[in-house]
């Protein structure tokens, strides 16, 4: 350092890392503008929408509208729908991803790709796809009649489960996007170390593997979980009458009855719930890490 | 369960004598290994006694690894058996062998604290809690590592680490621990510190350790014996002292001695001596007595430290110091015999009185510090 400053010029120079300054934050000016134009201030203007009456003073009442009858049979169904949906792509999105992290690299790329090329084509397309091989007449059910299984053609489409199927779909590439990354993370030898101290296939899953993907599951769920929340095209297709979810109710609302307030007021509700989604896995991680905390000293 | 070691006492340290050797007898008999066509191990055999500390030593590619692997499990053999005390082990899955194994990247749980980790291993043999947490707690101050427990591994350095995984190691008293160069991602000053530490708690508690690395130092220090290998064969399985004083191949004596070899001819024995004729200086060497017939092509090893430098011509050649390098209590020297070829011998000489670049010397050995090797044998 002494040789250093001694060939610099009179004023010695700071490293690059520490020199503080104020021009930089100019560099993030135009994000801090569009972000200010097209996020910030549609999200006010949504929220004044949901709590403004028709003659322009305050209310409460579309949040109350929002919160009864229908309506709130819709927000059930829909959170129902999301955490099934969330469920099954973690489970799918944990098998694949992890049969997918044991392959050659090789094959790995070409797995992960065979994954997530679908996702290039429109939702609408691959929904309608399903809908094509969901149908009484469609791929599944005949197949499933042709092996003479009792009960078919089954009833694949315009309920629930036709909703699952076509949402967990949707969802899946992110689920094993996001578990393959983890799972390639884990140093493999952790496991034979687990196992040169006695440990079973079993015991190395639950005490070693799964701790350690465990972040990954928590955020590829609730990944799935809030998108699935404002999912649209493929409930709406794939679904019947009861499964209608807020995303289709809002566009009924600003379509067909024009009643922005409403629509905003709902519009509003999913974002708190997406942010107590958010809030939740926060909490369950932190509350686990304090127990292992505690249980250490 | 009592195969786990779990009933076996706690060890009470005194006077640096094992109260209870803890450790098994561990006998590989014709184990061999290949790849392909490369022959890893080639009919690897050896007997190592309870509490004894054995090392493989070699370079990358020896075979010294595999080895360890396949007496861990992790790899199978193509033949050969392993039997740990009286129990084979040769085709049982690492996690039913029961031993202990350390690795060179720790592995630590990192999702667990240190604690945790030692606790580990009990956890999976049904060790009640409160036992469980005394032997935690004495393992660790074993180790130094007291106060530690609730801390989680990225928190530690890594001579910490490896304190650790030495802990998780051998906190449920397996019959043999497997050491895979556990000291080589650390610096040289904690390598020699742990060295010593680990000896040290081998010896208290009577482990057997099987320790592999390619360095010969930490090799000598820390073995009761040492494994030589060189391209899936066990070269020698000596003492460090007859490793090094009584090579059996001309590669024993390079690698651990970092002999110089010189070529020559059997000329005559005498009751104690066997005289050999250099080939390039013309010199007569003294060497120990070996069972070799007169006129047998030789390969003469001297260690650089067992050589001397003496007045011109009281030597077995004469030549000229080319450089003297000072390196602290030593001056590392090299000499230029007169002759034919010319060869570079290499002189370890205490400082002080070593010689200088550009001096005349004469070269001198003590016939016991010199080895022969006959023809080409082991190259």
């Amino acid at each position: 350092m002494a040789a250093l400053t001694a060939t610099a010029p009179a004023r010695p120079r700071k490293l690059l890392a520490s020199r503080k300054t104020r021009v930089g934050i100019l560099y993030a000016l135009p994000v801090v503008v569009y972000l200010l134009v097209l996020f910030v201030y549609p999200i006010f203007s949504t929220l004044l929408l949901s709590l403004k009456n028709t003659d322009g003073s305050l209310t409460l009442h579309w949040y109350a509208d929002a919160l009864t009858g229908v309506n709130l049979s819709v927000l059930i169904t829909t959170l129902r729908i999301s955490a099934e949906t969330a469920l099954l792509s973690l489970v799918f999105g944990f098998l694949l991803a992890n049969a997918i992290s044991r392959l050659k690299p090789l094959w790995a790329g070409l797995a992960m790709l065979i994954v997530v090329v679908p996702h290039f084509i429109s939702a609408l397309v691959r929904t309608y796809g399903w809908i094509i091989m969901l149908g009484d007449k469609g791929l599944v059910n005949e197949s499933l009649a042709g092996m003479s299984a009792p009960g078919a053609p089954y009833q694949l489409l315009y309920n629930e489960l036709g909703v699952v199927i076509g949402t967990t779909s949707m969802m899946l590439p992110y689920t094993v996007l996001l578990l393959y990354g983890v799972m390639r993370g884990v140093d493999r030898r952790l496991l034979a170390a687990a196992a040169s101290m006695g440990a079973g296939r079993v015991t190395i899953f639950r005490r070693v593997y799964l701790p350690l993907v465990a972040p990954g599951l928590a955020s590829a769920g609730l990944l799935s979980f809030i998108l699935s929340l404002g999912y649209y095209i493929t409930p709406a297709l794939m679904g019947g009458p009861n499964q209608t979810m807020i995303a289709t109710l809002i566009n009924q609302q600003v379509t067909k009855e024009s009643q922005w307030n409403g629509a905003a007021a709902q519009g509003v509700i999913l974002l708190l719930l997406t942010f107590a989604g958010l809030l939740l896995v926060k909490l369950v991680t932190s509350l686990g890490a304090s127990r292992r905390k505690r249980s250490a000293s | 369960m009592a195969e786990f070691g779990i009933a076996a006492p706690s060890v009470k340290v005194a006077g640096g004598k094992p109260a209870t050797a803890t450790g098994k007898s561990l006998s590989v008999v014709a184990l061999r290994k290949t790849y392909g066509d490369v022959v890893a191990v080639d009919e690897a055999s050896m007997e190592i006694a309870a509490g004894e500390f054995v090392t493989f030593l070699g370079a990358s590619g020896s075979g010294k690894t595999t080895t360890l692997m396949m007496i861990a499990g992790f790899c199978e053999p193509d033949s050969g058996t392993i039997t740990v005390g009286d129990r084979d082990v040769t085709r049982l899955a690492p996690q039913k062998r029961n031993l202990g194994f350390v690795f060179q990247q720790y592995l630590l749980f990192p999702h667990m604290t240190v604690s945790e980790n030692v606790a580990f291993p009990l956890t999976l043999r049904g060790v009640p809690k409160a036992e469980i947490r005394k032997r935690v707690g004495e393992t660790l101050e074993i180790a130094g590592l007291s106060g530690f427990g609730g801390r989680k591994p990225r928190e530690l350095s890594g001579g910490q680490q490896q304190r650790v995984a030495l802990c998780r190691a051998l906190v449920y008293r397996p019959p043999v621990i497997l050491m895979d160069e556990p000291l080589g991602a650390l610096d040289k000053k904690l390598r020699d510190q742990l060295q010593v530490e680990i000896k040290s708690i081998q010896q208290e508690l009577g482990l057997t350790v099987i320790y592999v690395t390619h360095d010969q130092e930490e090799a000598l220090v820390m073995s009761d014996r040492i494994a030589v290998m060189r391209n899936g064969l066990i070269e020698q399985f000596d003492t460090p002292r007859e490793l090094f004083e009584r090579p059996r191949t001309p590669f024993v004596a390079d690698f651990l001695g970092a002999a110089n070899f010189l070529p020559g001819r059997v000329e005559k024995h005498t009751d104690e001596h066997t005289l050999v004729r250099l080939d390039n200086s013309g010199g007569l060497l003294k060497a120990r007595r070996h069972q070799l017939a007169s006129g047998t092509e030789v390969k003469v090893a001297v260690q650089p430290g067992r050589l001397r430098a003496c007045a011109d011509d009281d030597g077995f050649c004469t030549g000229t110091v080319e450089t003297a390098t000072y390196v602290g209590t030593l001056v590392r020297a090299g000499v230029r015999i007169d002759g034919k070829e010319a060869p570079l011998l290499r002189l370890e000489v205490p400082a002080g009185r070593g010689p200088v670049a550009g001096e005349r010397v004469g070269i001198t050995a003590d016939p016991d510090d010199v080895n022969l090797f006959a023809g080409e044998q082991g190259g």
